[in-house]
């Protein structure tokens, strides 16, 4: 009996947790329609990548992941999504002619787009009415945790930042579709849940927000935990302290700073002060003296002085950062800051780029050396080949140990016994707790 | 279960008729133009530009909430690259606007009788316009810092016993002097909500001396002016 080849698609992600949310539910749509699921373009017959556009170096990297696949003799079928897609789609469609490109809002619809492609029908990507919400829930993923995408686009419009431009103006999941989307994954086996959106403190749907959305996810009474994707610190409530000490939830916040001096960030336009930041630093403490903090900072913001710079760099001490993701500032076209003329010159941004990391890897190492000796439940990622499992413990933060018996995606107590040496990235060592 | 799938909510752009023009002074004019059903809030800003025109820049509306039209507050830059444009512009001509953002908005589960004090610099001014208009009865007190006198814009329009111009090149004011120096002079307490619009330096020594005088961060509120 003559039998067909499976067809398989390749994904590349660049950027932030809602792509790669937005990626799972792609590739789980694929695994559904009989297709395989890799994570390049090697041997593809489609090849799709979920570019970024928020800074210049995103835009590098999406080129580079579609030349690299061209120059390694990608001939299937090549989709260009994501923000870049958005952003430069008239750019992206003359450089690159046999690439379709598909915008934010008919990412969702890639997988008909494909199947119309195959089917040899001519189906321009803007008429496959996709919807930013429309992802089914994935049920096989590049992650052992499932992102849960609960809100798109920002209406806070920082001076720096092209993501409401191209994301578009805030707007909410409904909360049944949530709480079904939570309800279906944890049936599919998923451990950890990771509530992820463009601004998804600005939650709101018919009147509920963001505390009161996570509070019914808490509720569900199913087995899992939760964790909080990128959040900014400008609109937590009492009850959302509260909700941090439920025992679903993870102690862990990636609480965007960009920079800890006051003027810039009135530069910024953010919409809160290092004073107000370092309060709710300390609520986030007093619940937990563990609790992980990571961040996002920018260097090098027009107008940003030494003494401002100092600032950022003081406040990886003072807050004792987990992880700190360094920018460097780059122009980004129709954005406010592009009309700023105090401009940090590059050198003076990489210097300033590369003290940052140095003193951010310090923290990062501190922040990790005090769990050893405890205890930890980790969540499996991957076993390697030595035996050794991998994956993340509820502070988010890595961990290995010796995995006899130990299977994927299970959640396993660790006691902690070391860390690595990596100055980059250390790694807890740890053994199988009794 | 199926749910109603909301689609990217791309910011929406219009042409408005411009319906009147209000020189204020030499360089600064209200411009009123077609409301078309926006909806706002007070305190939200607009991007408005020349109609043959790629760029706009963001104004914060100055007109009520419950105006039949849409009002901002445009002050001439020089060499600047849209409100010279904006200048020339007169009745019935068209400006693109885009639809309203912001969260620089009175919080609606505030009690009736909460107490505000509004710091202005210059153009700052435009949304405590939009907030004195739109909600009658408000308790405030408006803090407007000028160069000089002449730079009040409509400030008749404002109850005299709650609006002070501060003014820092003449004494035609109701008070010589920076605003920042006003408020150190003039303490208002920890229970006032404090709205701030206007150039980054001022809002910066504000917050300092609000923080001095031990006002809670939960209760500024700023939108910079570029």
């Amino acid at each position: 009996m003559f039998q067909l080849a499976k067809k398989r698609v390749g994904f590349k992600t660049l950027g932030c947790r809602l792509n790669q949310f937005e990626t799972d539910a792609m590739a789980s749509k694929f695994v559904a329609m009989g297709y395989d699921v890799v994570e390049d373009s090697k041997d593809t017959d489609v090849f799709v990548v979920n570019t970024c556009t928020v800074t210049n170096q995103s835009d590098q990297k999406s080129r580079y992941a579609v030349n690299h696949a061209l120059k390694n003799g990608h001939s299937g079928m090549l989709i260009i999504t994501g923000c870049m897609a958005n952003h430069h789609k008239e750019a992206l469609e003359t450089q690159y002619p046999n690439a379709y490109v598909v915008d934010n809002e008919n990412k969702s619809a890639i997988p008909q787009l494909v199947q119309a492609h195959f089917n040899k029908e001519i189906v321009p990507a803007n008429t496959a009415q996709g919807g930013v919400f429309n992802y089914a829930p994935a049920s096989e993923t590049f992650h052992t945790r499932s992102m849960i995408k609960i809100q798109d686009g920002c209406d806070n419009f920082c001076t720096f930042c092209i993501i409401p431009k191209v994301r578009g103006r805030a707007t909410s999941r409904s909360v049944e579709a949530v709480l079904e989307n939570i309800r279906e994954v944890v049936g599919f086996g998923y451990k950890e849940v990771v509530i992820t959106g463009v601004n998804i403190s600005r939650y709101e749907h018919e009147g509920v927000k963001f505390s009161g959305l996570l509070a019914k996810i808490l509720e569900l009474p199913l087995d899992f935990r939760v964790r909080i994707s990128s959040i900014e610190p400008d609109s937590f409530d009492e009850e959302f302290f509260a909700l941090l000490k439920h025992p679903k939830m993870t102690p862990h916040l990636h609480l965007c700073l960009q920079s800890a001096s006051e003027s810039i960030l009135l530069q910024m336009r953010r919409m809160y002060t290092y004073r107000s930041y370092k309060e709710i630093i300390e609520r986030l403490r007093d619940i937990n003296p563990q609790f992980n903090i990571t961040t996002d900072i920018i260097v090098g913001f027009p107008g940003e002085t030494e003494d401002d710079f100092k600032a950022s760099l003081d406040a990886v001490d003072q807050i004792g950062f987990g992880h700190v993701h360094t920018f460097k500032y780059s122009k980004r076209d129709n954005t406010r800051a592009a009309r700023m003329t105090d401009v940090v010159p590059e050198k003076v941004k990489s210097e300033r780029s590369q003290q940052l990391r140095k003193k951010a890897a310090e923290a990062k190492r501190s922040y990790r050396q005090q769990f050893i000796g405890s205890e930890q439940t980790v969540l499996v990622e991957k076993i390697d080949k030595r035996g050794f499992a991998h994956g993340y413990g509820e502070y988010y933060v890595p961990v290995q140990f010796k995995a006899d018996e130990v299977k994927k995606n299970g959640l396993y107590k660790v006691k902690l016994i070391g860390l690595t040496d990596s100055k980059e990235e250390p790694v807890l060592m740890g053994q199988l707790s009794e | 279960m199926s749910h109603k799938v909301p689609v990217a909510n791309k910011i929406k752009t219009d042409l408005h008729e411009i319906l009147e023009v209000r020189n204020l002074t030499e360089s600064t004019f209200v411009m009123r133009f077609e409301r078309k059903g926006m909806e706002f809030e007070a305190g939200q800003h607009i991007c408005v530009g020349p109609p043959n025109g790629i760029h706009t820049r963001e104004y914060s509306i100055y007109s009520a909430e419950e105006d039949d039209f849409i009002e901002i507050l445009v002050k001439e830059v020089e060499n600047g690259l849209v409100s010279p444009s904006l200048k020339k512009l007169q009745k019935g001509g068209f400006v693109v606007v885009e639809e309203p953002v912001g969260y620089f908005t009175i919080n609606k589960d505030l009690p009736k009788n909460q107490k505000y004090v509004f710091i202005a610099s210059g153009t700052g001014i435009s949304p405590f316009h939009s907030f004195v208009q739109s909600k009658p009865g408000i308790d405030y007190t408006l803090l407007h810092g000028v160069k000089y006198g002449s730079e009040g814009y409509e400030s008749e329009k404002y109850d005299k016993k709650r609006y002070v111009k501060c003014t820092s090149r003449e004494g035609t004011g109701n008070y010589y002097g920076r605003v920042t120096d006003y408020l150190k002079e003039n303490k208002f307490g920890k229970d006032v909500q404090y709205f701030l619009c206007g150039n980054c330096n001022m809002i910066h020594d504000v917050y300092d001396i609000l923080e001095d005088q031990g006002v809670s961060t939960d209760n500024i509120h700023a939108e910079v002016y570029f």
